[in-house]
């Protein structure tokens, strides 16, 4: 391997060109398409990559420590249409990603709730700015308008195509008006995004359904382009006898029922089945309506549950109980009115592929417990066939469906999942309706380069203590069902939590031509971050694979800094003799082609 | 040819305790580490109270005495005391511990034992609650307990009446509010509960039930506690006797199949081949009533610590239920066996 | 008022501030009005990264000894303080950082080895060190922080003795100084669960007078600039080189001259012209520069030019341990060099006692026109007490030298046989008092003289002087006998002498009959009084650092019985415990 390897063609101009201004503090820029350096921003800034929508974590996070929180929110809503909703409840698998929350490292930087400042503390004066194309006279009709839906619409807008949104509710917003609870989501704030992305000539139906308000036909006859996004719908069954007994409850109606402003009735104990946001949902919200003894009941353990630490926290907080490894066996009633339920018990079972664990029933180890009413959250199912039956087998990555011109976007194609997925699914599928409608492809991403001085941050930032959500206290959750729960960080609380991000978007590297092999920055190193090695391998999708170490010097060619372990302290930078370490900040953006 | 193994076995309690021994008369040879969080040398748990009321010296309160132990050994078993388990690698076969080292191990048995258990709508007021369950706790407040005149009492376990016998015995003032579902993991019906209140009223003239705390305010003397139904009691400490919860924060998310305890089978293993758990942090399947429950008790952490160190040797044995089979909470007979003829509803949390 | 005697002991790698953290401490303790004593030990190359240790015993009585079990250990690294665990006691409380920037293979934490009744304090300390200054170097005032916290020491007070340390630096080394010792003091108290009792609440020990903070090396150094040193030559060598860097700095201040030679022959060489020129002169080394001394210490002899020299012993022979401690220079302090060659030799026993013993030895080179030897030790040199400041020597000590008068001018004998052995010494330049000046035998004007009665009759002289130094001698150092006869007497010299009066006095509290014995000149040895005192003792016993033994070898030969030895080589300093525990053991 030569030293020269370790860089892409890209990125070697920029540094010789680097190399000529080090004295001066000129801003160098380079834009990179090559795999080497998606591959590297795709390992060094594990949020981002673990981002469904490919969002901008340490960007945002470092204007928020800036206090520039209109820029975060805009820096926001290049991936995401919807920050000030997804600030409230994404499923964050950024944060399980984040290296902050690896072992030894401390606890993960709250990247939701400071999505969430940027929303609620960005000036009244704020301004979005949007970047609008031609008009290229084309039409496209959105079905659904949840949050694949209205991003799609939302980037094709921009991109100059006319668009309409047929909603068969009264309300736009698809699940985040009627599945997610006001106390989690205010519907002002809700509305104000929508209004946000339809105030770009979208024009939106509500009350249009396909198959009973107008067919799939008419719409394809009357557009250039036809997208579904109409998410999951088909609730899943228990599949036991007594599912027909009043007061069992689908979660999913039960949801849309409460956020109508409905009060389905609960009783005094309730039994909640399932275990993802839904079935806590539905639990916190049977409190809200008076239950006095709520149960969410999982057929494996809470381990295994799909919901974050603060859910967990909030419920058991209000007071909600969960049994885990049982499942119901039959829903109990009397006179057609559930009574009671039976669960049979289940042991773990280890599966090949994630989560890696089944559960079993555990045959004649059924017992029933009282209720008053049980609440089914299963999760749901795409309907295709309420749409159309000609849409044809559906491969989850595509957006492409059986009939020319129509498109999938979102839950329809991918499956229940949760709002960030369905908001990227749903940008992905605009560029590939423009690039159908226009034949040239005209918006890629690319690795975007600059020379960086400075580690942006001392030392002492790592060690802040992660800052806890602001919530209400139980007294005010109960008097008024709708009051938001989660309160938001105060700015000095946002500013606080903002320094904690390592910035893992500025990228560590030593130059092998200049460095002299003295191992000072080996000696700082906070971590088992800079190691001599002997090989980077190149994998077969074109990026760089993990460093070949080595203790041999014999076999050293470079002391490389392994951004994949690198929290970005700068001890290395401040200790090196010949200067040789740089910084570069890499972002993923998107340009014109 | 002497052995390469090393057992791991985390937690210094009975069952811990008990595993080691068997392990080391069975295996000459092996390494043996025992790693406990307590800084305190194998003592009795159960005596702690008689401790605080000074009925037995703090050698008495030990199962060994301080010669047992020479350069950290006991009976050629390495002791770690005072060191935490930060997690476990089940991958790699290694504990690492919270002071950043790393054990490697060839068999691991997990013994930890139960914490404290604080209710979850008490976890905003943790720091204000006074705990009786581990040596420790009992030195940080012994002191204090002498000094405090007015106690309020809440949840009211076998540790929680014992102690409240002590208070009245010392003659502090006391107030207790009864939690039916404090004897986790079984609950009280009505009528047990008429028992015990007629029981204690003899010791505290201020029994609350049927009610629940609301709040805790902190004053500059001590507290206030105010209670859903409206009850405001001024007090010095406040105690929560609410059972002990397993302690496996460590074992989480490992790899390690966990519920409410660490799950093992009926062999006392877990779902990995080398890790076993044993005592009150295990949650062990029982065929016969074709469920999982968590034990209590000495004589069951020993006869567990036993069959674990046994079946990681290589034997197949069957754990049984050892001890009493009730216990006498103020008059009124309950079940400590988990073994047969069990009520569902009482063995849910 | 409560009582506290404390061993803290600070390890860590050279480089690692483990010594600035144990000089701060007993700086500000000794403010505080403990008495302290400290003894720091470095990895035996001179320079790298070996192990540190920076001990320190603080008590509100006076100290004899360092103490050989610490109460008190604050790892800075793991692995140097593995070994360093042995010397903790087995209830004693370790310090460590519990969060290392890297994990610990199994077996290479500290802490993992405490034993069960070690109470263990795990600080962040590293990661402290980084919060506060960002970077590690802040670790050993982050532990200093902890410790302060732990045992409820006056915070404020301990920051200012921070400050006051590091005063000349900039202010930038003073803040992150002072900001890891807060972060160590608040992130205690905040988050240790203390269990153990060393608490400093109500102790107000008395501050007694100005205390000086000091060791033998400067102590010496100060002795010799006060006893109007004029003229030193030397070699640096350790554990003497301080002596000279100190003379260096000061001496030129003072008037007089520092040479430095390109070995220690043409040191000792220049001493003895300067001394034969009138001056007060000496130099200081180590055994091997002792030994290359050797020839030159035969001249002074005879030629009775006085000279002063300074043997810092370390541990030997040839370059040995050039960092431990040893008393093995004893027979080549006494015996080297060729002839009959007596000398007087002064071993101080303690820190505060090297003062006086500097002064007395040039006041006695000159006065008795000879050669003293000063014994010091690695120990002795190096470790810091806080000690009374000395009484400054009389006009006396300082100006000592017996000249010839009018009469014996006129007929000058430079070498004349007098009644104690001491000839009038006629300063070079003296009108009238030109006199020879030779190594080889000479007659009393110093002319060479081989007869058989002139040799007897010279060497009788230069012997007879011997005869009247001791009462030169400073007064001995016994312990109070009650009774008539004790069941052990402790006979010891040097730098062992404190843990043997220490052991003594514990032995006394233990109801063991023992008293204890030693004198800081060791040639001439006061001899009637040694027999004067083993006369009373059933057994004696002598406690030295060497392997031979060869002070009791010495003293046997004097007291003509049997003694029973304790000897160590271990480089440490003697241990009260050790005495201890032979006695019992007796």
């Amino acid at each position: 391997m030569k030293k020269n390897d370790l860089y892409s063609k890209e990125e070697k101009r920029f540094r010789d060109k680097n190399k000529i201004y080090a004295t001066q503090s000129v801003k160098q820029i380079a834009y990179s398409t090559d795999n080497r350096d998606f591959g590297q921003v795709a390992r060094s800034i594990p949020c981002q990559d673990a981002c469904p929508a490919k969002t901008n974590i340490p960007g945002y996070i470092r204007c928020v420590y800036e206090k520039r929180y209109g820029r975060a929110y805009e820096l926001n809503r290049v991936a995401n249409v919807l920050p000030g909703v997804l600030g409230r409840i994404c499923s964050r698998p950024c944060e399980s990603a984040c290296r902050h929350g690896e072992p030894e490292n401390g606890v993960s930087v709250g990247i939701c709730h400071l999505k969430r400042s940027c929303a609620d503390l960005k000036p009244a004066s704020h301004k979005i700015i949007e970047g609008l194309y031609s008009p290229t006279n084309k039409h496209v009709a959105v079905i659904g308008s949840g949050p694949a839906g209205l991003a799609t619409a939302h980037d094709l807008a921009i991109l100059g195509h006319k668009v309409t949104i047929y909603e068969a509710e009264d309300k736009p917003g698809g699940m985040m008006m009627y599945g997610i609870p006001e106390f989690r989501l205010p519907r002002d704030l809700l509305l104000l995004e929508i209004k946000n992305i339809v105030r770009l000539g979208i024009e939106m139906k509500t009350g249009q359904m396909i198959g009973r308000d107008i067919t799939l036909d008419e719409l394809k006859n009357d557009h250039d382009a036809v997208v579904i996004a109409t998410g999951c719908v088909s609730p899943r069954m228990l599949g036991v006898p007594g599912e027909d007994l009043v007061n069992l409850h689908n979660g999913l109606e039960f949801m849309r029922s409460v956020n109508q402003g409905g009060k389905p009735f609960v009783g005094k104990k309730v039994v909640v089945i399932g275990a993802g946001f839904t079935a806590v949902d539905c639990a916190r919200s049977a409190i809200r309506l008076g239950a006095a003894d709520v149960s969410i009941n999982i057929r494996k353990t809470i381990e295994y549950m799909r919901i974050d630490e603060t859910e967990k926290h909030e419920a058991q907080f209000e007071g909600i109980k969960t049994y885990s490894l049982i499942q119901p066996s039959k829903i109990m009633g009397e006179n057609g009115i559930v009574t009671g339920i039976e669960f049979i018990r289940t042991r773990l079972e280890k599966t090949q592929r994630p989560p890696y664990r089944k559960s079993v029933p555990i045959e004649n180890s059924q017992f029933v417990i009282k209720a008053n009413s049980v609440i089914a959250a299963l999760g749901q199912t795409p309907d295709s066939q309420v749409i159309s039956n000609e849409l044809g087998s559906i491969d989850k990555n595509e957006h492409k469906s059986g009939i020319d011109g129509v498109f999938l976007a979102g839950d329809f194609v991918t499956g229940s999942s949760d709002v960030i997925s369905a908001v990227a699914g749903g940008k992905k599928c605009a560029r590939a309706i423009d690039e159908y409608m226009t034949g040239e492809i005209r918006k890629q991403t690319v690795v975007r380069l600059e020379n960086h001085k400075t580690t942006d941050r001392p030392r002492a930032f790592d060690f802040i203590g992660k800052i806890v959500m602001n919530t209400v206290e139980m007294d005010a959750r109960l008097t008024d069902a709708d009051t938001e729960v989660e309160t938001g960080y105060k700015d000095d609380q946002a500013h606080e939590e903002a320094k904690r991000c390592y910035l893992c978007n500025l990228k560590y590297e030593i130059d092998p031509l200049a460095c002299i092999y003295c191992s000072a920055c080996i000696d700082v190193a906070p971590k088992d971050c800079i190691k001599m090695i002997k090989d980077v391998p190149v994998a077969t999708d074109g990026t760089f694979g993990p460093y070949v170490e080595t203790n041999q010097w014999n076999n050293v060619v470079s002391i490389a800094i392994d951004n994949a372990n690198c929290i970005r302290c700068g001890n290395c930078l401040a200790v090196c003799p010949m200067d040789c370490i740089s910084v570069t900040k890499t972002e993923l953006i998107e340009i014109d082609t | 040819m002497p052995s390469n193994d090393h057992y791991v076995i985390i937690g210094n309690g009975p069952a811990g305790n008990h595993a080691a021994s068997v392990l080391r008369n069975k295996d000459k040879d092996a390494k043996i580490t025992i790693i406990s969080d307590e800084c305190t040398p194998y003592y009795y748990k159960p005596k702690l109270t008689g401790f605080i009321q000074g009925k037995i010296s703090a050698r008495e309160l030990m199962v060994n005495g301080p010669d047992d132990y020479t350069n950290g050994y006991y009976k050629n078993i390495r002791i770690r005391l005072g060191q935490t388990i930060e997690r476990i690698d089940p991958d790699f076969n290694a504990v690492f511990l919270n002071h950043m080292e790393k054990i490697q191990y060839t068999g691991l048995i997990i013994a930890s034992g139960g914490q404290a258990r604080v209710l979850p709508s008490m976890i905003p007021y943790a720091e204000h609650l006074s705990f009786i369950a581990s040596y420790s706790d009992v030195m940080d407040i012994k002191d204090r307990i002498d000094k405090a005149e007015e106690f309020f009492i809440f949840g009211g376990d076998l540790v929680g009446f014992k102690f409240l016998r002590m208070l009245n015995a010392m003659g502090k003032k006391t107030s207790v509010l009864i939690y039916p579902n404090a004897f986790w993991p079984y609950n009280l019906t009505d009528d047990m509960l008429e028992k015990i209140i007629k029981s204690l009223s003899g010791l505290t003239s201020d029994i609350i039930v049927k009610d629940d705390i609301k709040k805790i305010e902190k004053n500059e003397s001590g507290f206030r506690v105010f209670t859903q139904k409206g009850v405001v009691k001024t007090t010095d400490l406040i105690f929560s006797f609410n059972g002990m919860a397993p302690n496996i924060d460590f074992a989480v998310g490992c790899g390690l199949d966990t519920d409410h305890g660490i799950l093992v089978d009926e062999y006392l293993k877990t779902n990995i081949d080398n890790i076993y758990a044993c005592g009150s942090c295990a949650q062990v399947y029982n065929p016969s009533i074709k469920s999982y429950c968590v034990s209590i008790g000495w004589p069951n952490a020993m006869v567990q610590g036993e069959v674990c160190a046994l079946n990681l040797l290589g034997e197949k044995k069957v754990v049984e239920s050892v001890g009493r089979k009730y216990f006498d909470l103020e008059g009124v007979r309950i079940k400590t066996t988990w073994w047969d003829d069990i009520n569902d509803d009482s063995l849910r949390m | 008022m409560k009582d506290i005697n404390l061993v803290v002991e600070i390890c860590g790698s050279a480089g690692e501030g483990t010594i600035s953290a144990g000089e701060i401490l007993s700086r500000f303790m000794s403010g505080q009005g403990f008495e302290i004593m400290s003894f720091d030990s470095y990895p035996a190359e001179i320079r790298g990264f070996g192990k540190c240790v920076a001990h320190t015993r603080i008590s509100t009585n006076p100290i004899y000894s360092p103490g050989k079990y610490a109460d008190v250990l604050i790892s800075l690294n793991d692995r140097h303080s593995i070994s360093q665990l042995s010397v903790l006691k087995s209830d004693g409380i370790l310090i460590y950082d519990n969060q290392p920037p890297k994990a610990h293979k199994e077996d290479q934490s500290v802490v993992g080895w405490a034993t069960p009744g070690m109470i263990s304090y795990g600080i962040p300390l590293n990661m402290l060190a980084n919060k506060a200054a960002g970077n590690a170097r802040g670790m050993n005032m982050v532990a200093l922080g902890a410790l302060a916290a732990l045992f409820h020491v006056d915070k404020d007070a301990f920051t200012g003795s921070i400050r006051n340390r590091y005063a000349k630096k900039k202010q930038i080394v003073v803040d992150s100084n002072v900001n890891s010792f807060l972060q160590g003091y608040e992130w205690t108290k905040t988050n240790v669960n203390k269990t153990d009792l060393i608490s400093f609440d109500s102790v107000s020990p008395q501050v007694q007078g100005e205390k000086l903070i000091t060791n033998g090396n400067q102590l010496v150094a100060r002795a010799a600039l006060d006893a109007k040193l004029s003229f030193y030559a030397g070699y640096p060598i350790t554990p003497a080189t301080k002596i000279m860097e100190i003379l260096s700095k000061e001496l030129p201040k003072h008037g007089g001259t520092l040479l430095q030679t390109e070995d220690e022959i043409a040191a000792i060489g220049a001493v003895i012209g300067a001394g034969f020129g009138g001056k007060r002169a000496m130099t200081a080394t180590s055994g091997p520069g002792f030994a290359l001394m050797t020839e030159f210490t035969g001249l002074s002899m005879m030629a009775e030019v006085p000279a002063v020299i300074i043997n810092s012993q370390r541990g030997g022979p040839s370059t040995g341990i050039p960092t431990k401690t040893e008393q093995s220079d004893f027979n080549a302090a006494l015996f080297s060099g060729t002839g009959d060659c007596p000398r007087v030799v002064l071993a101080p026993t303690d820190t505060s006692s090297c003062y006086q013993a500097m002064v007395t030895a040039l006041y006695i080179a000159e006065k008795y026109q000879t050669l003293v030897v000063l014994l010091l030790d690695f120990f002795l040199s190096n470790s810091i007490k806080n000690i009374d400041v000395p009484d400054k020597p009389s006009q006396e000590q300082i100006y000592a030298n017996i000249a010839p008068n009018k009469e014996q001018l006129k007929d000058y004998k430079r070498y004349k046989d007098t009644k104690n052995g001491i000839s009038p010494r006629a300063i070079p330049g003296t009108p009238g008092g030109m006199f020879f000046s030779t190594g080889l035998e000479h007659s009393e004007y110093g002319r060479p003289d081989y007869t058989d009665a002139n040799h007897l009759k010279m060497t009788k002289k230069r012997y007879r002087k011997f005869e009247s130094i001791l009462c030169e001698a400073p007064k001995l150092e016994i312990s109070a006998m009650d009774s008539e006869s004790v069941d052990i007497g402790v006979v010891s010299w040097g730098s062992s002498a404190g843990a043997a009066h220490e052991a003594v006095m514990i032995a006394r509290k233990e109801g063991m009959n023992a008293a204890s014995f030693s004198s800081m000149m060791v040639s001439p040895f006061p001899e009637d009084e040694l027999i004067a005192f083993t006369d009373r003792c059933k057994q004696i016993l002598i406690p030295e650092l060497n392997f031979s033994g060869q002070f009791a070898g010495f003293a046997a030969g004097i007291i003509k019985r049997p003694v029973e030895r304790l000897n160590f080589i271990t480089g440490r300093p003697m241990a009260a415990e050790d005495i201890l525990q032979k006695m019992r053991e007796m």
